[in-house]
């Protein structure tokens, strides 16, 4: 099970992302509204994995990527965005997020993207399916 | 370079972002588009619905796009987006809200690129508009209309830019 932090500006993907995250069988530690304040619940929370949105008010998520990998090398950060923002997938990822997901957000690309990240780990979670570990 | 007409602006700058637009409600929501119907003009005046968001574009192209919706098609939305759960009072009005700036940008996110040279153009965070019933025209700026018809209503999708964003490379026609 996964200490999982949810940032976005968007309160309806924050409610369904935590709704995807408790299903999956991991643990909601907590939210954060922009990369400032995801900052601060990383330091105080110590997440396991982030979810990130990339554009939000005050501090955009590439900037808080940034500037949590200069104090925390181990959580694993899943970037949230659109299609049409390949280049910042690219320099989210380049600042070391793990992965990323298309928006819209849906539980299957979820449990996908963490299948993918811990692949070789047992998460102890029962709902992330056989076929979709396997891809 | 050669210079683009109103026609070719509808196809580049319009036309994915309607596109997106459509696939977005059929595919992702669900909801069946009835018609689509470009309009391409210079327009003095747009009338908005009451549930509009905007976001912005910056880079080499910096428009702003609006995005809005009869309250039944976004009723219909933030019900697709509850996933079936019962909404609490006192947070509706926030949730309709999100979801009606989420829309707007992942529907500008997924289709905005520079038509001139395929570059993807940066967004701002959405914004959102109270109180507004009309854009007006500058004498010096554009608008571009789009309306999406679907089951539970329509959604107006307007770009606004000032023609100086374009003018060295699109000729937009005077109407």
């Amino acid at each position: 099970m996964l200490n999982v932090l949810i940032v976005d500006d968007s309160l309806i993907i924050r409610k369904n992302v935590r709704k995807y995250v408790t299903t999956l069988g991991h643990n909601v530690a907590g939210e954060a509204q922009n990369g400032a304040q995801a900052i601060e619940a990383c330091r105080k929370l110590k997440p396991e994995l982030i979810t990130m949105d990339i554009t939000m008010p005050d501090m955009d998520g590439i900037t808080a990527v940034k500037s949590i990998r200069e104090f925390d090398k181990d959580v694993n950060i899943i970037m949230v965005t659109s299609h049409g923002q390949e280049e910042m997938i690219v320099s989210s990822l380049k600042a070391g997020a793990k992965g990323y997901i298309l928006k819209p957000v849906s539980e299957e690309k979820l449990a996908k993207s963490i299948a993918t990240i811990y692949k070789n780990e047992n998460l102890d979670v029962n709902s992330v399916d056989d076929e979709l570990m396997d891809d | 370079m050669a210079t683009k007409t109103a026609g070719e602006i509808e196809q580049e700058i319009l036309s994915p972002m309607l596109e997106r637009t459509v696939s977005f409600l059929t595919e992702d929501m669900q909801i069946s588009v009835t018609s689509n119907n470009i309009e391409i003009v210079s327009p003095n005046q747009v009338e908005l619905k009451k549930n509009t968001a905007m976001i912005g574009t910056g880079g080499s192209i910096q428009v702003i796009i609006t995005m809005s919706y009869d309250d039944k098609l976004l009723e219909k939305l933030v019900e697709v987006f509850l996933e079936g759960e019962e909404a609490p009072e006192d947070e509706i009005d926030e949730i309709r809200e999100s979801v009606s700036s989420e829309i707007v940008n992942t529907i500008v996110g997924n289709a905005l690129t520079n038509p001139l040279d395929g570059t993807t153009l940066s967004i701002t965070p959405p914004i959102l508009i109270y109180e507004a019933k009309s854009l007006f025209k500058h004498k010096s700026s554009k608008i571009a209309t789009a309306i999406v018809n679907t089951e539970f209503g329509d959604m107006l999708l307007t770009v606004i830019g000032p023609k100086e964003s374009f003018a060295d490379t699109l000729n937009f026609k005077e109407l």
